[in-house]
């Protein structure tokens, strides 16, 4: 099979799974005995003759399959739809995915460019005190609730007065110069990256050491070794290289764990990304933004698998048969 | 050498255990460290003039002069503006920001809450027509003067049509009438009501927005409108005429304001206001965040609850904060029991009626009264920084029935309340005279801490009188549904915010087809004949006070309703907390008041920090 | 067992065991451990510190060990809460006191408890929280739904999966295609995301044992998919295998080689996946108490009791507090090093996702 006939295949794959996606989330949310217009009921300010109004503007008197309709037919349309507090849906995520984007891509590449290395040192050392140490550490982090890790970090940073608290700029942050601009925001991703980092290093840094065990077992390897070339050479040249390409699977898997992971920190954070938009959406029943960013989370779950399969294909050519039964 | 390390490691944990069992009892010393009282009277500002200079009439400020320039950074707490339209704005913050862009005819006396003079620089009434004079020589930001054109296109092509929030048009309607409005000159226009309404002249602070700039959304009609000034605008186009000017929105992060440089507020100097270059609303997720941003320095102002205030207080001394204590806040915190005995459309009761029996027992709710602990409510909950509350006014309201003292925890007289109403205990629980277990849910909002532990300690309350309570705290919008629409509950622990100068605004709760009449909720399709007689009183109050124009004719009026809410026990009131601020000393004309807290001055704020300190903090950050 | 010996000769994977095993013991015995009821409340004593326990008296002599009672003090000017060691009587510690009356195991009902203080006296080994009740006894009762909740999950994720997954894998074919493209529509939406969406429509006003049990069932509806695609793959592979191919020309039913011959197969993966899933569904849980969504008051979960870790003054002042999170820890931790050495043992070539 070739590429672009896989490629289409697997597009065309996820337009089913899409559809199925919105409906099972709609029919969730709706069936939420939660009201979206609670906040206007509760203000003694607001009239009757409001709420009414807004009841007629959300289709909430409306049956929920005619609802359904209607949101995917706008959806197809590329309409997303206005919030609950009538602001575009999709001016608001425009908002937040370069956030959400910014903040995991960086922690994506610090846990490979620590854990890959942590997981060969593991699987040479395999075993022993070291290996098992090693192991330990890195699931230190997945071991704290994040949130709880999130917050021990804050008070870190109130105490110490290095970071920021929260957020991602300065309010004087329009004012500044362009290397300027780069250091407030880095100042404030450091926290919320040392969680996400200390989370996601151990199941790379495990799947590293499984691949590189299995690889170092195999006959080509051993084969490698019989023709005498130094463990340096066997384990950078050949092992490495074929230990790595399963990875490439992981990183569409990892960058879906990310995305929901990073929720509850980008919460206590109050970092503006797409993960404390969708549960403060979620918390209001506000069905647009829910349905929204729910359908980006999963294309974008969607686009990284897909991304890496094709990235497994391109660098891995034996992969390419097993695709096909999967 | 394995063995050596385990048994030196055994020796070590042995000998810590040891550590942390012998314990010497040594005394602890007394030492109480002695701190400022908190300042509780402040001077109030002198009311503003008006002054006339080259063909402006200019509002004068009495506060102290300042020096100009600086930055002032607070915090929103929530998800930020929804809109900047002022006459679209639902909710507080998008109020708050609106507010400061966009000024109304009249303005609100921060210590008196006496009607004051804002864009207009006068006002008379007779009988019933307001006759209100503007102020000449006002401009908008683009230049354009402000004139009486403005203020009846305002009223009458957006509140009386009720676009945006229509809430305003309701308010000022007397018995489904609107006033009519007459342009006289123009700078003067005229009001005329139907019937004298006391709440009206208050209804005049809505802000004024510019004609030219509104009216080509306005008729494009109301999604238009509601569209119109998003959070998305963008903010170099606003024409607008408040104190401050919106100058940079980022979603979920900030919003920043620049002052006016035209506005018509001046100092004893006779030097334009407001004094700060930059106004900084940080949009904040909650308080905790709140909380740790101040003591970063990140922001100057907040509000203090619980055990922060016990902290920040042992630290002002030597800190750059100083803090106020404002007394009862306007919130309100209490029970409320579902009196509600109609049915769904399917004729089922919405509550069991083996319960309605109980909740319609007058004594049954006054035993449930005297058995809630508020003493240590207040205590444990709010670290004593709130007062016990057992009116349906707030405690700063200024239409308090100071005449209703409340009364301790007194759980035998509830017991006997309770007997006499045939109610017994059998083995320690409740049994109604036909032998029902007394048992039933109370509700409040999850993951809220203090409404949470509030439910825990009124189900022990109410377990002494042997009732079985089910205390079930679930999210916020659905016990809002539960509680406006389906009626589905017993009890639930919930606050409000109250107005402290217009009991009328109570209207909604107290009022029997109120939307938010919790307690006995009447749908379109029920009707008012099953009224309890009390409720029938509440309704007539509510008409009656809203007739009556003076302070002294209304109070009588307004005392009585809190009687009857105090006595029936609709709305068990619980406490309120006390309102507690910090602010940094260098931001100075602060001049807190009860009435409207600390920052309700903004134009005449000024900083004072002893050197040009901003620019260099920054940079040593 | 071969498993428990190999477990046994790995020290970190020893201390793993010992310290769950230790944690399960204490929480099935909590009523008897735990000097107060889980419901027990001090309202005069909210946010009491830990009682102080003395060896030494006052004199500087040796004493059976004793604490003293707290009172607390409001001081209006400061708008402080003080509390005092009341240093007029002591308290001894005493071993099975008579305290509250609870049912031993749920059955047999007593007074003893195993640790107290003398009567009249209080015990707060990790002080009181906001309600004035005791923390380290609630800290045991919530440890029976925060270890148990992941255990409950993975007994209804793993008959779901293995099912699942071995129809679609043995059938093959358009069904297969069509129950793979539905278990992958849900692994698509971000499990957190789902896990949010479905706790806020669990419907309100259940008792705390509904809510528990439906929480239960959340955590498991997020966890079934991508454990019954696996178990599908291992499915296809096996079903090649000889002996599943004897048993078909033997005229073995359907159901019958799937639960008999090839389900069993799948084994060694099921213990590995069932150590490594549970601290994901501890974690799960403290998340969806953390946001109001969990369990809720008064039922104790680690969760819900580290919801007062929010509060900024918790943290500096009452450390106490944050008890539940340490506990978290060990136990995440604990499962965590377990499953990896378990993995080892059984198939060190495993590749496990998640």
């Amino acid at each position: 099979m070739n590429l672009t006939k896989y490629i289409t295949k697997r597009i065309l794959q996820v337009i089913p799974l899409l559809i199925i996606v919105s409906i099972i989330s709609f029919f969730i949310i709706r069936l939420a005995p939660i009201d979206p217009l609670a906040e206007l009921r509760l203000n003694p300010s607001i009239s009757e003759e409001t709420l009414q109004k807004e009841i007629k503007r959300l289709k909430l008197d409306k049956p929920i399959y005619i609802q359904y309709a209607s949101w995917a037919k706008s959806f197809i349309k590329g309409d997303l739809g206005y919030t609950a507090s009538g602001e575009k849906v999709s001016v608001k995520l425009k908002e937040r995915i370069p956030n959400t984007l910014l903040l995991t891509s960086v922690v994506i590449l610090l846990t490979w460019l620590s854990g890959i290395p942590i997981g060969i040192l593991a699987a040479i050392n395999k075993g022993n005190v070291f290996d098992r140490t090693l192991t330990v550490l890195s699931s230190i982090g997945m071991a704290i609730p994040s949130f709880f890790f999130a917050i021990l970090m804050l008070m870190f940073a109130v105490k110490t007065g290095w970071f920021p608290v929260g957020g991602l700029t300065s309010y004087y942050y329009n004012e500044l110069s362009f290397w300027g601009k780069f250091i407030d925001i880095t100042k404030h991703l450091v926290l919320p990256v040392t969680v996400l980092y200390a989370i996601s290093l151990s199941g790379l840094q495990r799947q590293m050491r499984a691949n590189m065990l299995e690889v170092l077992d195999s006959d080509y390897v051993k084969f490698a070794r019989a023709k005498g070339l130094s463990e340096f050479k066997v384990i950078f040249k050949h092992a490495l290289r074929n230990a790595i390409n399963p990875m490439i699977t992981l990183l569409g898997f990892e960058f879906a764990g990310l995305l929901s992971g990073a929720a509850l920190t980008e919460y206590v954070f109050q970092y503006p990304g797409l993960g404390r938009l969708i549960l403060e959406a979620v918390m209001k029943s506000d069905i647009n933004l829910v349905m929204a960013s729910l359908m980006m989370g999963t294309v974008m779950l969607i686009t990284g698998n897909l991304l890496a399969d094709i990235l497994l294909m391109l660098t891995d050519p034996r992969t390419r048969k097993s695709q096909e039964d999967v | 050498m394995k063995k050596i390390l385990g048994i030196i490691i055994i020796f070590f944990v042995f000998a810590l255990c040891i550590k942390g069992c012998i314990k010497a009892d040594i005394p602890e010393n007394d030492t109480k460290i002695n701190l400022s009282e908190t300042k509780k009277e402040f001077t109030y500002p002198n009311k503003n003039k008006n002054v006339t200079i080259n063909g402006v009439h200019y509002i004068q400020s009495q506060a102290p002069v300042g020096k100009f320039g600086g930055e002032l950074v607070i915090s929103t707490i929530g998800e930020g503006p929804k809109t900047f339209n002022p006459c679209n704005s639902k909710d507080a913050t998008s109020s708050e920001m609106a507010g400061l862009m966009y000024d109304g005819l009249v303005s609100t006396h921060p210590a008196t809450g006496e009607v004051m003079p804002q864009l207009a620089e006068a006002f008379h009434i007779e009988g019933n027509d307001y006759y209100i004079y503007l102020r000449k020589g006002l401009k908008w930001t683009d230049g354009k003067p402000i004139t009486a054109d403005d203020v009846i296109y305002t009223y009458e092509e957006i509140v009386f049509k009720g676009l945006g929030n229509p809430s305003a048009m309701y308010a000022m309607m007397i018995n489904g009438e609107l006033p009519k409005l007459t342009k006289i000159d123009n700078y003067t226009v005229k009001f005329t009501t139907s019937k004298p309404f006391a709440p009206f002249l208050r209804q005049l602070s809505y802000p004024i927005v510019p004609k030219h700039y509104f009216k080509p959304y306005s008729d494009k009609g109301a999604s238009a409108f509601d569209a119109f000034l998003n959070p998305n605008t963008k903010p170099s186009t606003i024409v607008s005429n408040g104190a401050f000017i919106l100058k940079e929105y980022v979603a979920a992060q900030r919003v920043v304001f620049e002052r006016n440089p035209n506005y018509y507020k001046i100092n004893l100097n006779n030097e334009k206001l407001p004094y700060i270059n930059k106004l900084v609303f940080l949009i904040i997720g909650d308080t905790n965040n709140q909380i740790l941003k101040f003591e970063a320095k990140e922001i100057d102002v907040i509000d203090l609850k619980g055990d922060n205030v016990a902290r920040y207080k042992q630290q002002e001394q030597n800190s750059d904060y100083a803090i106020y204590n404002l007394g009862a806040s306007t919130g309100t915190l209490f029970v409320v029991i579902n009196l509600n005995n109609r049915t769904n459309k399917e004729g089922k009761p919405y509550i069991n009626p083996v319960k309605q029996k109980w909740f319609q027992n007058k004594n049954f709710r006054s035993a449930v009264d005297y058995a809630i602990d508020r003493k240590n409510m207040v205590q444990n909950i709010a670290f004593g920084v709130a007062e016990p509350l057992f009116t349906a006014e707030s405690l700063n309201s200024i239409y308090l029935n100071k005449n209703i003292k409340g009364h301790p925890q007194n759980i035998k007289l509830a017991k006997e309340l309770l007997q006499k109403e045939g109610f017994e205990q059998k083995y320690g629980r409740l049994y109604d005279k036909n032998g029902n277990l007394v048992e039933f849910d109370l509700y409040t909002n999850a993951g809220n801490l203090e409404r949470e532990a509030i439910g825990v300690m009124i189900k022990q309350d109410l377990e002494e009188l042997g009732i079985k309570v089910n205390f079930k705290p679930i999210e916020f919008n659905s016990l809002v549904n539960k509680l406006t629409k389906t009626y589905d509950w017993d009890m639930a622990i919930m606050g409000l915010t109250g107005s402290p100068l217009e009991p009328h605004d109570g209207i909604n709760v107290w009022a029997s087809r109120g939307p938010l009449h919790m307690f006995n909720m009447r749908d379109s399709k029920d009707n008012t004949d099953d009224r309890l007689e009390w409720e029938k009183e509440l309704d007539t109050i509510f008409e009656q006070g809203a007739l009556k124009l003076t302070y002294s004719e209304r109070k009588p009026v307004y005392d009585r309703y809190q009687e009857i809410i105090y006595e029936e026990n609709p709305i068990i009131y619980l406490y309120s907390p006390t309102r507690i601020s910090a602010i940094r000393k260098k931001i100075k004309n602060i001049f807190p008041t009860r009435l409207s807290g600390i920052l309700y001055n903004l134009d005449e704020i000024y900083i004072d920090s002893g050197c040009p300190v901003k620019e260099n903090t920054r940079s040593g950050k | 067992m071969n498993l428990l010996k190999k477990i046994w000769n790995d020290k970190f994977a020893k201390a793993a065991f010992i310290i769950l095993a230790a944690l399960y013991l204490i929480i099935l015995f909590a009523d008897f451990i735990a000097p107060y009821s889980s419901s027990y409340s001090n309202r005069e004593l909210a946010y009491a510190p830990p009682s102080n326990i003395y060896t030494i008296d006052e004199n500087g002599h040796l004493s059976l060990p004793y604490t003293y009672n707290y009172v607390r003090q409001y001081d209006e000017n400061l708008m402080q809460t003080v509390f005092k060691q009341d240093r007029t009587k002591k308290y001894y510690i005493r071993l099975l006191p008579k305290a509250e009356k609870y049912k031993f195991l749920g059955i047999i009902p007593t007074h003893r408890h195993l640790f107290g203080t003398e009567k009249g006296g209080q015990l707060y080994l990790l002080g009181t929280d906001i309600n004035g009740r005791d923390v380290f006894s609630r800290l045991l009762f919530g440890g029976r739904i925060s270890m148990t909740v992941g255990f409950l999950a993975l007994l209804i994720v793993f008959p779901i999966g293995l099912l699942y997954g071995g129809l679609s894998g043995y059938i093959g074919g358009f069904i297969d295609t069509l129950m793979m493209r539905f278990a992958e529509a849900v692994m698509a939406i971000p499990s957190f995301y789902l896990l949010i969406i479905l706790a806020a429509i669990l419907p309100a006003g259940m008792t705390s044992v509904q809510r528990f049990a439906l929480i239960v069932v959340i955590l498991a509806l997020i966890g079934w998919a991508g454990f019954a695609r696996v178990v599908r793959g291992m499915v296809l592979s096996i079903k090649e295998e000889e002996f599943v191919q004897a048993a078909k020309v033997l005229g073995a039913s359907k159901w019958r080689i799937i639960l008999k011959h090839i389900l069993p197969q799948t084994t060694s993966y099921v213990i590995i996946a069932m150590t490594l899933s549970v601290p994901s569904y501890i974690l799960a849980e403290s998340g969806l108490s953390f946001l109001g969504l969990g369990i809720q008051q008064p039922d104790a979960s680690w969760g819900n009791m580290l919801k007062e870790a929010q509060e900024f003054t918790n943290i500096l002042y009452r450390p106490w507090l944050l008890t539940p999170g340490g506990l978290i820890f060990i136990a995440v931790l604990s499962f965590n090093i377990l499953g990896d050495a378990i993995r080892d043992f059984l198939d060190p070539k495993s590749e496990i996702r998640r």
